[in-house]
């Protein structure tokens, strides 16, 4: 009996990516429409407060302001297709050339932080609920609802206050990526924006873990192998671990999208350079093109982070795996 | 060091004013141990200064005459002069690329170049950069921020009379180019200069090395610089931020040496962990706009009715936490030709009621416009607002982030900000019917005022000093008894500094931090 279908998987795959798309789709004429939407005039918020008639006339017409909405919305997403964004109104570049880099800069923040949050919010779940009403268990719970409830821009000015500017002055208080260098060759600026991230992520991970565990510890089938007389290790690793996975994932997927748009608040305390400061400063520059580009690519890390947390919870799920 | 006041450059019965003359009389003024003699000892070479600067963003742009965001004007003069300077006390002098800048008759002036001044690309600069400088500001295509002040110059009648003399025709008497040449916008570039991308040779004090719009911009040390030993640091870097929280940390954790804008409830914070703050009292101003010509404002008393409102002292402190000084509803307090006469006008809540009763307004409500636009332009629409419940008007406040969008200039009631100007510059750009950003549609068009302009023009014709001054206070009586502008009070701009940063002095000027060092040349690390 061929318990796991590769096939099966492909096929769901291929399914949830074409589905995808279709959310995507309707998602861009959202954003173009939303943006379209937006009260006042481009040129205007730009030049700010420094404008004069002659510097206004001359940013519409470059700007193409006069086209109708619907050849704007066309021109837009065949761009899209092309992979051309369009050009910032505000920063007169490509909108790929501005994001690139913010986008890395974001992109290496979100990961790292994932990657230390991860593992470390499920062995805390796990271990919690092994060691239920225990010591450590009644800490870690106590503390993490504490986490949990604090914002992150709490988190960050108390980091920052602790370690940066009076307790001590170990970490640098601000996380500026010079232009042209990477975040990693200044680690020590990032240290204070991840720990934020982990911060704001891990309690969730972690509670979650920590009910599903005590759900799947207490099943018949953890009884059952109990009884057969194998090691509590492979108990736990073996038979519990992996069923307790399943909602967790989710969970995992929700956070890491949200942070995907919340890193906008920790990127504003840090001064970091990323999509964050991107996002806000094109609100309010009205400048369409970045917001529109920044809204589908976080539409997009949503859509692909629920696609992968629904692919791995299938496959550490043997009911629905089969079903396939 | 002798002052240049605009008096004294027109002093003489010929209306031949000179300003070289004063070249000679302080001829070290140039010197650092002058303009910083205050503080911080004799100056030492080296260093990065770091700049943290708010309010701008990815429409950053590098442009020697053309700014937009602040950074941009920190960015500027890095690397461009005037040819007349403002001095710490606002008063104009002839430290800038010019040696002199006369006035041959009131259609026409010489200006005389600095010999030996070199651009950062090794060409000397000449006569001819001149021209090209103000052919650039002149095009109005260009959209440059110095364009209106051209209107009364003849651009393409300007020339060259030797390599270092360059000879300005006015279309229209204009005694206030000595002031505009002194805007630190007003710069020389050399000929065939454009904007960033293109490269950036100003005669400034330090090269732009590398520039990315809304995150950062180095700036290295112009080794050739006209000024002997200036300047100080190696390099200068200047980095956007987007808000003051990070800003204040990262001058707080040692990051940035210096931020503009320090908020001032942090002046005590900043302070107590002995960092520096440097208050200066400029002639910066958020005035409170009613358009005279649209109801209700188009009754003077119910214009008078609201300047009575005011508690001048009081959103002063609320506003400003005191730092500043209070207004009297008329602009360009440094200008020689400011009216000191003009009673200061107090609170007076029974007069206001009884105007607005007079003028059939008992309980007026009205709609006031703002933005976060300038620190305080949002504060002051709420204290205002509280201020007039006293008087029965209810006003709302609508704070619009879109305000300087399409509606601006076309609000009856609205907040706005301003920089210091010398008056008359100022009257150009914001009190003529055909001034840029006319918030008030001053002046009125029959009756009392309606001669503002033609007083405007005589005024700018007159190059004795006590008859034009007169002029002046004549204007400012009108504007004081029947004018737009509620100015409640003059705020002053707060920076933050690291205590190893010298030679900084509160500044009267516009620009924030001692006009940034003056362009980081008078400034040290200590």
């Amino acid at each position: 009996m061929n318990r796991f279908r590769p096939s099966g998987v492909w096929v769901f795959i291929l399914r949830r990516l074409l589905l995808g798309i279709v959310v995507l789709i309707l998602v861009s004429f959202l954003v173009f429409l939303a943006t379209q939407a937006l009260p006042g005039d481009p040129a205007r918020a730009i030049l700010g407060r420094s404008a004069t008639p002659a510097s206004l006339a001359a940013l519409r017409r470059q700007l193409h302001l006069d086209q109708p909405v619907i050849s704007q919305y066309w021109t837009w997403v065949t761009g899209l297709l092309h992979g051309n964004l369009g050009r910032s109104l505000a920063a007169q570049e490509p909108v790929t050339t501005l994001l690139s880099p913010r986008l890395v800069n974001s992109a290496v923040l979100v990961a790292i932080a994932a990657v230390l949050s991860i593992p470390l919010s499920i062995a805390i779940g796990a271990w919690a609920a092994f060691k239920r009403e225990k010591v450590f268990d009644t800490v870690s719970s106590n503390l993490l609802l504490v986490l949990a409830a604090l914002p992150e821009f709490v988190v960050a000015v108390v980091l920052v206050i602790f370690f940066a500017t009076t307790v001590f002055h170990v970490l640098p208080a601000i996380s500026t990526v010079a232009p042209g260098s990477r975040p990693w060759n200044n680690w020590t600026a990032l240290v204070l924006p991840i720990l934020t991230l982990v911060i704001a992520v891990a309690p969730y991970v972690a509670r979650i873990m920590r009910a599903s565990m005590i759900e799947v510890l207490e099943s018949d089938y953890v009884e059952m192998a109990r009884l057969k007389g194998l090691p509590e290790r492979t108990v736990l690793l073996r038979h519990a671990l992996p069923n307790a996975l399943g909602p967790v994932f989710q969970v995992i997927a929700l956070n890491l999208a949200y942070l995907a748009g919340g890193i906008i608040v920790v990127e504003f305390v840090f001064n970091y350079t990323g999509i964050g400061s991107a996002i806000q400063e094109a609100v309010i520059n009205h400048d369409l093109p970045v917001i529109q580009a920044l809204a589908m690519l976080i539409a997009a890390v949503y859509v692909v982070l629920n696609l992968l947390a629904d692919v791995a919870t299938i496959l550490v799920t043997p009911r629905l795996r089969t079903r396939l | 060091m002798a002052d240049v006041t605009r008096r004294q450059l027109f002093a003489g019965t010929a209306g031949l004013a000179v300003v070289g003359g004063l070249a000679a009389a302080c001829g070290s003024s140039s010197s650092p141990g002058t303009s910083s003699i205050s503080v911080g000892g004799k100056p030492k070479r080296g260093g990065n200064f770091r700049l943290g600067v708010t309010g701008g963003g990815s429409k950053d742009i590098m442009d020697g005459q053309n700014i937009i965001t602040k950074p941009d004007q920190a960015r500027l003069v890095s690397a461009f002069e005037t040819l007349l300077l403002f001095d710490e006390n606002y008063q104009l002098t002839s430290n800038g690329l010019a040696e002199s800048v006369t006035q041959d008759n009131p259609n026409q002036y010489t200006i005389r170049l600095r010999q030996g001044i070199e651009f950062q690309n090794g060409k000397t600069m000449t006569a001819d950069d001149v021209i090209y400088s103000f052919q650039r500001i002149g095009t109005k295509g260009n959209g440059l921020t110095g364009y209106a002040a051209t209107a009364t110059m003849d651009i393409a009648g300007l020339k060259k009379l030797d390599k270092y003399t360059v000879r300005l025709p006015l279309k229209t008497p204009d005694s206030t180019v000595p002031q505009t040449l002194g805007s630190y916008t007003f710069t020389v570039v050399p000929v065939g200069y454009q904007a960033y991308p293109h490269p950036q040779i100003g005669t400034g004090a330090y090269k732009l090395t590398s520039f990315s719009p809304g995150q950062q911009s180095v700036h290295q040390r112009n080794p050739n610089y006209w000024r002997s030993g200036e300047p100080y640091f190696d390099t200068v870097t200047i980095t956007d931020f987007s808000d003051s929280t990070a800003q204040v940390n990262g001058l707080l954790g040692g990051q940035i040496d210096a931020m503009t804008d320090l908020p001032p409830s942090q002046v005590k914070v900043v302070q107590a962990r002995g960092l520096g703050a440097l208050v200066s009292k400029t002639g910066g101003w958020l005035p409170i706009c009613m358009a005279i010509d649209m109801p209700p404002f188009d009754d003077a008393r119910v214009r008078q009715a609201m300047r009575l409102i005011v508690d001048r002292q009081g959103m002063l402190e609320q506003v400003a936490s005191g730092y500043g000084f209070i207004g009297n509803d008329l602009y360009a307090p440094f200008d020689p030709g400011y009216d000191h006469a003009l009673p200061q006008r107090q609170q007076d809540i029974a007069q206001a009621k009884s105007l607005l009763k007079a003028a059939g307004h008992a309980n007026l409500s009205v709609d006031l416009h703002t933005t976060n636009g300038a620190a305080g332009m949002v504060e002051t629409a709420t204290v205002f607002a509280n201020q007039a419940q006293a008087a029965g008007v209810k006003i709302n406040v609508l704070n619009d982030p879109n305000y300087y969008g399409n509606q601006y200039l076309k609000l009856a009631f609205s907040i706005d900000f301003w920089g210091t100007r010398a008056y008359l510059n100022q009257v150009q750009q914001g009190s003529l019917p055909n001034s840029p950003y006319n918030e008030t549609h001053w002046p009125p068009k029959s009756g009392t005022g309606s001669n503002f302009e033609s007083l405007y023009n005589q005024a700018l014709a007159t190059t004795d000093p006590a008859t034009r001054i007169a002029i002046e206070h004549e204007m400012q009586q009108t504007e004081y008894n029947i004018g737009g502008y509620i100015i409640p009070f003059f705020g002053g701009l707060i920076d933050g500094y690291s205590t190893k940063v010298k030679g900084l002095k509160p500044s009267k000027g516009t620009l924030n931090l001692d006009s940034f060092g003056h362009g980081y040349r008078t400034i040290w690390f200590g």
